[in-house]
């Protein structure tokens, strides 16, 4: 029961991901993202994967929404940005840690119709709001960008990390849902004339929508309506361009020099939001490149790592509890029994959250001594990813 | 309504000295605890945790899920929680919060127009409340809680004692606290505007709602939850003693743990360990690893509590790591064991 590589059918798929490192992707894909549950190591591995691409030579950028403060150190960001800065002791990598109002604000900027209407949006309380929360504006941004970054034809390789929003698919689901919001009843509400003229309640912008109208400036006041009215209507002329970059970021997606690397840590919550993951990838017909598990335990080594756990229980009972070394040499080996469940459970939930799904490629990183920020750290994490540690 | 209104201002929460909780007998103690932390750290296990220790110390209590992740359906092994408020356990209720079936709810409650609220809710003020306002999901989400909080049975008791609240993770929770206050900006008058005033009243008063930070004795978590409370407190509201889950304890009492810390010699232990069975040389290096692992990661914890402690200005309550735990539930009802002894 112990042993937790037990062979069989079920498990055939797995040992093939397993025999498979991320090295091709690293050497060949040009979008590779990375996405997965928070604080399962996302932006690590994404970092990771970013320094490894650009020593093979890959004019490389990493992209990161929200890096713990000392990765970003050491990838050279001190702050925001909107534009990528070169690592500092890594050739042929750019980084850049997001702005989200920095990059709405540009994107208004260089496409909105007029300088006038610039500034119109730019002030609207409406969009301020917007511009500087979190949920939704992230994906959107991240999309945006990466759009950005593949026209400049600057980069081989382009690694991004997920926003961490509430679910990692919704970095997925961006373009259809500004595609459907733009597309919908609400905007063609507040984009109809007679909303444009302040007369909302009137026949001119028909039944449903005036009943609509008539119940919501009850409810928020009317002065609300018109800051949304004219923040919409500000908008015209740029809905379309909104529209063609994230289908255009879907597509860019869908290619087969494309990368989703699900990220994951070993305990069932996050490995649940990684099967998830993977499901939803095929439904859309994304490019999964495989799963990393990140600090994975390691099984100990030697006949104590393959004995019956009884036995190890045994030995540590027999020692003698009045001798300093026998006594320190059962808790060794209770030790050993503690890390072996560890393994055996870590395993089996691997194993349970990935049956059916067989992934092309499954990476286990193993737990290190401490956390990893910097760039040795990260190359040591690399040599997992690609196999190069593999004896 | 806007004379003796409270708003988040930096100020104002000083001026109100925030006092912070030394005992962990306090725990329990607000109406409704907002459990928060940085992703991975089992911010849900321990609100579910927080929650059967409050039913065990005789509290009536509804454990509520906000991101519709269906985590506490996997912890307490039941049908997937709606919008429906269930008792999954005796005194226990859970509920998993739809911002649309509460923005149904509250359209129902105000104009009491059932056609009205269909026809919104089924079409544009959804896509309202979900793409142009996003903080309008927050603001719909707190305020459900609100309800919960104020809601009386027949004779006038509080239906609930307790609400604990799996709330979204740090990197939110600021922008999540905050929606109603965006939303008295963007809504000057109105039902909306004294409902989202409510809600401030709801959130900054100490008695009846305070955060749960969780965190774990690690760099980036510890780091988070640092900044997290200084950023909390300098909102205005009340922080619970802190939750450290997963502390590693000594495998053993001092005196092997030192004698673990001066190292046991290769040829020594292989010596010992033959007598045992383990006479190969790996199984020697082996046990050595994790003998030094185990010393390692007790100092980087010790590291961690001491950055923690010196970085937040609030009392630490330690969850121990369950090393062989097997089922979730068995794992969290452990956790409450701990909790309801310290309350207790």
């Amino acid at each position: 029961m112990s042993d937790a590589n037990g062979g069989g059918a079920v498990v055939s798929g797995l040992v093939q991901a397993r025999s498979r490192s991320l090295d091709d992707v690293v050497a060949r894909r040009h979008v590779i993202v990375c996405t997965g549950a928070g604080g399962v190591g996302k932006t690590t591995t994404a970092a990771a994967l970013a320094i490894e691409a650009a020593r093979r030579g890959r004019r490389t950028i990493v992209l990161t929404i929200d890096p713990a403060r000392r990765l970003a150190q050491s990838l050279g960001l001190s702050r925001l940005d909107t534009a990528p800065r070169p690592v500092p002791g890594v050739d042929g990598l750019d980084a850049m840690m997001l702005d989200m109002k920095r990059t709405f604000d540009e994107i208004v900027e260089r496409h909105a119709t007029s300088p006038d209407r610039v500034q119109r949006i730019l002030d609207n309380r409406f969009y301020q709001q917007l511009s500087a929360s979190l949920a939704g504006t992230q994906e959107y941004m991240a999309m945006e960008k990466l759009y950005d970054l593949d026209q400049t034809g600057r980069y081989d390789c382009i690694v991004i990390d997920t926003p961490p929003t509430r679910n990692a698919l919704d970095f997925l689901d961006a373009p259809k849902r500004l595609t459907d919001f733009l597309e919908g009843r609400f905007l063609k509400m507040f984009l109809s004339p007679g909303i444009a003229a302040g007369r909302f309640a009137t026949r001119a912008v028909g039944v449903g929508t005036g009943l609509f109208m008539r119940a919501a400036s009850r409810v928020t006041g009317a002065v609300v309506l018109d800051d949304l009215a004219e923040f919409f209507q500000s908008f015209e002329g740029m809905y379309e361009g909104f529209k063609q970059r994230a289908q255009a970021v879907y597509h860019l997606l869908q290619r087969p020099d494309s990368a989703f690397v699900v990220v994951s840590s070993p305990e069932p919550p996050s490995l649940r939001e990684a099967s998830y993951f993977l499901r939803r990838l095929a439904r859309d017909g994304m490019p999964t490149a495989g799963v990393v598990v990140n600090r994975v335990t390691v099984a100990p080594g030697g006949h104590v790592g393959a004995a019956p756990t009884a036995e190890l229980m045994e030995a540590a009972a027999a020692l003698n509890p009045d001798d300093d070394i026998e006594r320190a040499t059962a808790v060794l080996l209770e030790l050993a029994i503690e890390a072996r469940a560890i393994v055996g459970r870590q395993q089996q939930a691997i194993e349970a959250a990935f049956h059916g799904l067989t992934p092309p490629r499954l990476v286990e990183v193993p737990l290190a001594g401490g956390d990893v920020h910097d760039v040795d750290g990260l190359r040591w994490i690399a040599d997992h990813l690609t196999g190069a540690t593999a004896a | 309504m806007t004379t003796g209104a409270r708003h988040w201002r930096p100020h104002l929460a000083a001026e109100r000295k925030v006092t912070h909780l030394v005992d962990a007998r306090t725990l329990l103690d607000p109406r409704v605890l907002l459990v928060t932390g940085k992703g991975g750290v089992g911010k849900s296990t321990a609100a579910a945790a927080l929650a059967i220790a409050s039913v065990r110390t005789g509290r009536r209590t509804c454990l509520v899920e906000v991101e519709g992740r269906q985590t506490m359906r996997a912890l307490f092994n039941t049908e997937p929680w709606d919008f429906d408020e269930r008792e999954v356990r005796q005194d226990l209720f859970g509920l998993s919060i739809d911002p649309e079936a509460s923005l149904a709810e509250y359209l129902a409650m105000f104009y009491g127009a059932r056609r009205l609220s269909r026809l919104v809710v089924n079409s544009t003020a959804v896509e309202f409340a979900t793409t142009a306002a996003p903080g309008i999901k927050d603001v719909l989400l707190i305020g459900k809680v609100k309800e919960m909080e104020r809601r009386r049975d027949p004779d006038g008791r509080f239906v609930y004692d307790m609400i604990v609240v799996d709330a979204p993770p740090t990197g939110r929770i600021l922008n999540f606290l905050r929606a109603p206050e965006a939303t008295t900006e963007l809504v000057r008058v109105g039902p909306i505007r004294e409902q989202a005033q409510s809600l401030i009243d709801l959130l900054l008063d100490p008695n009846r709602l305070r955060l749960q930070l969780v965190t774990l004795l690690e760099e980036m978590p510890v780091a988070e939850t640092a900044e997290s409370a200084q950023a909390l407190t300098e909102l205005g509201v009340q922080l619970n003693p802190i939750i450290a889950n997963r502390v590693l304890r000594p495998q053993a009492d001092a005196a092997t743990m030192k004698v673990l810390a001066d190292g046991i010699a290769a040829d020594t232990l292989q010596t010992v360990l033959a007598g045992s069975g383990f006479d190969d040389p790996a199984s020697a290096h082996a046990l050595r690893h994790l003998g030094e692992q185990h010393l390692r990661r007790l100092g980087l914890q010790d590291e961690m509590r001491a950055a923690l402690h010196e970085g937040v200005d609030v009392p630490v309550f330690e969850l121990p790591y369950l090393a062989t735990r097997s089922f979730a539930e068995n794992e969290v009802s452990l956790l409450a064991d701990v909790i309801s002894a310290a309350v207790s």
